[in-house]
């Protein structure tokens, strides 16, 4: 009888060893899509060997993302090239066409869509898709681009901020605005496009272009150096600007803010993986690393806007606006894809007619 | 990029092989008033620009002017200014309402009118006719040096004044060269896209160039593009047929002839203050007035009236540091510096071996080349990358720094070509002559004729080639392999991205670098930039 207690006791504990170990191992296992995922790309990508990225971030930016990504995944060598959204696009197209594989991953915002229309992006969905604030089924969104409305704190009082967007059309306010070109597919026609999706109303829409058109104000081909003057004091709100742009300039003790009643307007940042891509595997890691809560830190780090939801950055809507407030993002295929072709049949009528 | 030009469809995806790019083109309702703004922008700068380097060169090269050193210096310095940085520094000091020009001329003597305006057209002709004036100094200097002066010595002997005899002698001369430089100047103001950006679109002035940039980064479509561009090939082959028409009978402006001669200067009288003061005055608004804008800009924490009349209480070394940390600063620097001196000897040299054969030999057809090696400069800057692209892709030197140098040659050949014809229609054909009469063949006629007696422009061709290939971004955009930084490119992505703060901090480094660099080159080398 003893015996057969000993043995009962002996097995009970190896049966309880048996089951805290499984959970422990259970604990320990992937709980997550990316740590799942990365370990098969990394494994794959340390084979590749190599990564290129082609971006129309600042080069400082590349280098920061870059270096956090090697030292996170030793045994890629990363290579980067940056250029400008037009100039991405006619890169990747000329060597699509000519058969090249020299670049693996596109971070940007303007040039993948427009790429993908072409058929030089490879589809890739994110494992991560739920987390994100915008999702593309076929690009990984790792960014945000956030435009927010901005005004000189010097040459405007807050009571006499426009309270949204379609304020800003008012008459008063001529002479202390500025535009984006809205006819060069720059931020100002996002915002457009964006506007006209979330009111599905044409007569309001209309209302609001002919309105901005009738302020006879200055138009600007270049956000930045809009920005700068408005900065400078020259004009009082810069139409549209930003927003990491705002809360870095912020940071310095610049005269400028939001005007946080007006809705941010949202719009993706890619990382784009190139269809001929010698390195697919590199390039897809590197995409789910940035969505992950490290890369997005890196990102925040660099002052660059996040896309995971609810992660709290400087240059978050979270963070930037009360609490409640809704983005605005940018749903059009048309515009995304050719946005030419959108601002002939939509805005040029209205602007230059 | 021809064979673009000629199929529709987007994103190089050809699905026709037509006119319609043409058609477009052709009957574009805007495209008469851009073209318009643009030659009125274009000619007005060139004329500007080049006039002002005439007139420097003549002073620093024929006149007792006083203060020998700085007379010659201070032409010179300006140069190593690149054209976006006196852009900015000129905005800032002539933007309406929040300009310092205005702003001094409100807080001291309550001018409330705004008397300056960066965004006009005479303010738009003004920067960029500004960064027009090296060239223009740089074509005319060599040939005021090597002027025969027995021709001013018959005006003299005739009753003729110094100022007249310059006027009616020595200008008219140097015309061929003036002409070139103008041509130049001309086409790049044609297609130069900053100077419109920055100042011309919130002025309403828009020029052509915009069209062409609009088909490339919101089309998408280099085939229109490229048929865009060939409405600025038109106009440079207009201008280059003025030209060649204008300076059809060369020998008449030869200077350098057989008989010998020592360059004379002339005693201008009390003139020479009024030329001293117009040297230290281009000084003044060619570099040293928007240096030092760009240095308090970039040691102020943001730019606006009171924030800048504020300094120095106010600085604050942070863009310094940012820049000085950027990760290809370095590494831009010394791949730029190790390719732009070998570009400038190559195209230098080619330039002058092509207007050789243009002007000296019967080499059938040979005029032609005048037009072929000039049109690089009819194509804006993408456009031009984007066919260097397609001519190299398929090739084992993409992706290398050899196709940088392929594309750097292309597009600083015109300048070379334009430079050494200009230099050469002013040696007479008789020093040549005397050489093929005893059996030199055109190699010896070239290397112991020629080239000796280009020397004073081949150094000016030389440093201009080598200072703007230096700081080149906008044609090397696309040919530069991955993980190859060219240029300084610190700067020009912060100017291009708008951080002027750290544009300026960075322009600072960069011309007090060349600045050292033409000094030591100057004083402790002795070598002489054309002087």
């Amino acid at each position: 009888m003893k015996k057969r207690t000993l043995l009962a006791v002996v097995v009970s504990i190896f049966s309880v060893t048996v089951a805290l170990g499984s959970v422990a191992l259970a604990a320990s296992a992937p709980s997550d899509p990316f740590t799942k995922v990365s370990g098969e790309l990394y494994a794959k990508a340390k084979q590749e060997g190599a990564l290129t990225v082609y971006s129309v971030w600042d080069v400082e930016h590349i280098v920061a993302i870059l270096g956090a990504f090697s030292k996170r995944y030793p045994g890629i060598k990363t290579n980067y090239w940056q250029g400008r959204n037009p100039e991405i696009v006619t890169r990747v197209m000329t060597e699509f066409q000519a058969g090249r594989d020299s670049v693996d991953a596109i971070l940007s915002d303007n040039a993948p869509p427009v790429i993908r229309a072409a058929g030089a992006i490879m589809a890739y969905e994110t494992v991560q898709k739920a987390s994100l604030i915008l999702h593309d089924p076929t690009m990984p969104v790792v960014s945000l681009q956030i435009q927010a409305l901005v005004y000189n704190t010097k040459k405007l009082k807050p009571a006499d901020l426009p309270k949204s967007w379609e304020d800003v059309a008012n008459p008063k306010y001529k002479g202390n605005v500025a535009l984006d070109d809205p006819m060069r597919a720059g931020p100002l026609s996002t915002q457009l496009a964006a506007l006209k999706g979330l009111w599905k109303d044409d007569a309001r829409w209309t209302r609001f272009v002919k309105g901005l058109k009738a302020l006879g104000v200055p138009v600007h081909k270049s956000t930045s150096a809009m920005m700068r003057l408005v900065i400078a004091g020259e004009y009082a709100l810069a139409m549209p600007a930003l927003l990491h742009d705002v809360v870095n300039e912020m940071g310095k003790g610049t005269p400028v803010n939001l005007v946080k009643t007006a809705s941010p307007i949202v719009f993706a940042r890619y990382a784009g993986i190139y269809a001929k891509a010698a390195h697919p595997n590199a390039a897809k890691l590197l995409a789910e690393w940035l969505i992950s809560t490290e890369g997005q830190a890196t990102l925040d780090s660099i002052g660059r806007e996040a896309s995971r939801k609810g992660f709290q950055s400087k240059t978050s809507i979270g963070h930037a606006y009360p609490a409640g407030t809704q983005p605005i993002p940018v749903h059009d295929k048309l515009f995304l894809e050719d946005p030419k072709k959108w601002l002939d049949t939509n805005v040029k009528p209205l602007w230059e007619g | 990029m021809l064979f673009r030009s000629f199929t529709t469809g987007r994103l190089g995806t050809i699905v026709a092989f037509n006119v319609q790019n043409y058609i477009k083109v052709f009957t574009d309702p805007e495209i008469l008033p851009m073209i318009n703004n643009s030659i009125l922008y274009a000619a007005g700068s060139a004329a500007l620009g080049t006039g002002v380097g005439a007139m420097l060169a003549w002073i620093v090269a024929r006149t007792n002017t006083p203060g020998r050193v700085l007379v010659e210096l201070m032409p010179l310095y300006p140069i190593l200014m690149p054209p976006i940085m006196k852009n900015i520094a000129w905005i800032l000091l002539l933007a309406p309402k929040s300009g310092i020009l205005n702003g001094f001329l409100r807080e001291n003597f309550g001018i409330q009118q705004l008397v300056f305006n960066a965004f006009t057209l005479p303010a738009m002709v003004w920067v960029f006719g500004l960064a027009c004036v090296p060239l223009g100094y740089l074509f005319l200097l060599p040939v005021f040096l090597s002027f025969d002066p027995s021709l001013e010595e018959s005006a003299y002997i005739s009753g003729s004044k110094p100022m007249r005899t310059m006027l009616r002698i020595t200008f008219p001369l140097a015309f061929p060269a003036f002409l070139s430089a103008f041509v130049l100047n001309f086409l790049r103001g044609l297609r130069s896209f900053e100077t419109p950006v920055l100042q011309g679109s919130p002025g309403g002035i828009n020029v052509f160039v915009a069209k062409v940039y609009d088909s490339m980064s919101v089309e998408y479509n280099p085939g229109i593009a490229t048929a865009y561009s060939t409405v600025l090939i038109i106009l440079s082959v207009l201008a280059l047929l003025f030209y060649v028409r204008a300076t059809r009978f060369s020998e008449r402006y030869a200077t350098i002839t057989g008989k010998g001669y020592r360059v004379k200067v002339i005693d201008i009288g009390k003139w020479k203050y009024a030329t001293f003061l117009a040297v230290f005055a281009y000084f003044l608004v060619g570099i040293a007035i928007p240096f030092v804008v760009l240095i308090v800009v970039s040691l102020i924490p943001y730019y606006d009236y009171e924030t800048f009349m504020m300094f120095p209480a106010n600085i604050d070394l942070s863009n310094y540091h940012r820049v000085l940390n950027h990760p290809s600063f370095v590494s831009g620097l010394y791949n730029s510096l190790f390719l732009s001196v070998t570009i400038a000897l190559v195209t230098v040299l080619a330039g002058i071996i092509m207007a050789f054969t243009i002007y000296r030999t019967k080499v059938y057809g040979s005029k032609v080349f005048e037009f072929i090696g000039t049109m690089p400069l009819a194509f804006p800057p993408l456009v031009l990358s984007l066919g260097l692209v397609i001519a190299v892709i398929g090739t084992p030197l993409y992706n290398t720094l050899w196709a940088l140098g392929l594309g750097l040659f292309v597009a600083y050949f015109p300048y070379a070509l334009r430079n050494a014809s200009g230099a050469i229609v002013n040696i007479h054909k008789e020093l040549d002559e005397a050489a093929w009469v005893h059996g030199a063949r055109w190699r010896h006629v070239f290397f112991q004729v020629t080239l000796p007696l280009l020397k004073p422009t081949v150094t000016g061709a030389l440093f201009y080639i080598f200072i703007e290939a230096i700081r080149n971004i906008d044609v090397a955009v696309l040919l530069v392999a991955p993980g190859n930084e060219y240029g300084p490119v610190t700067l020009f992505e912060y100017f291009r991205v708008g951080q002027w703060a750290e544009a300026a901090a960075g322009g600072v480094i960069y011309l007090i670098i060349l600045i050292l660099a033409v000094s030591i080159a100057k004083f402790v080398f002795k070598i002489k930039f054309s002087l």
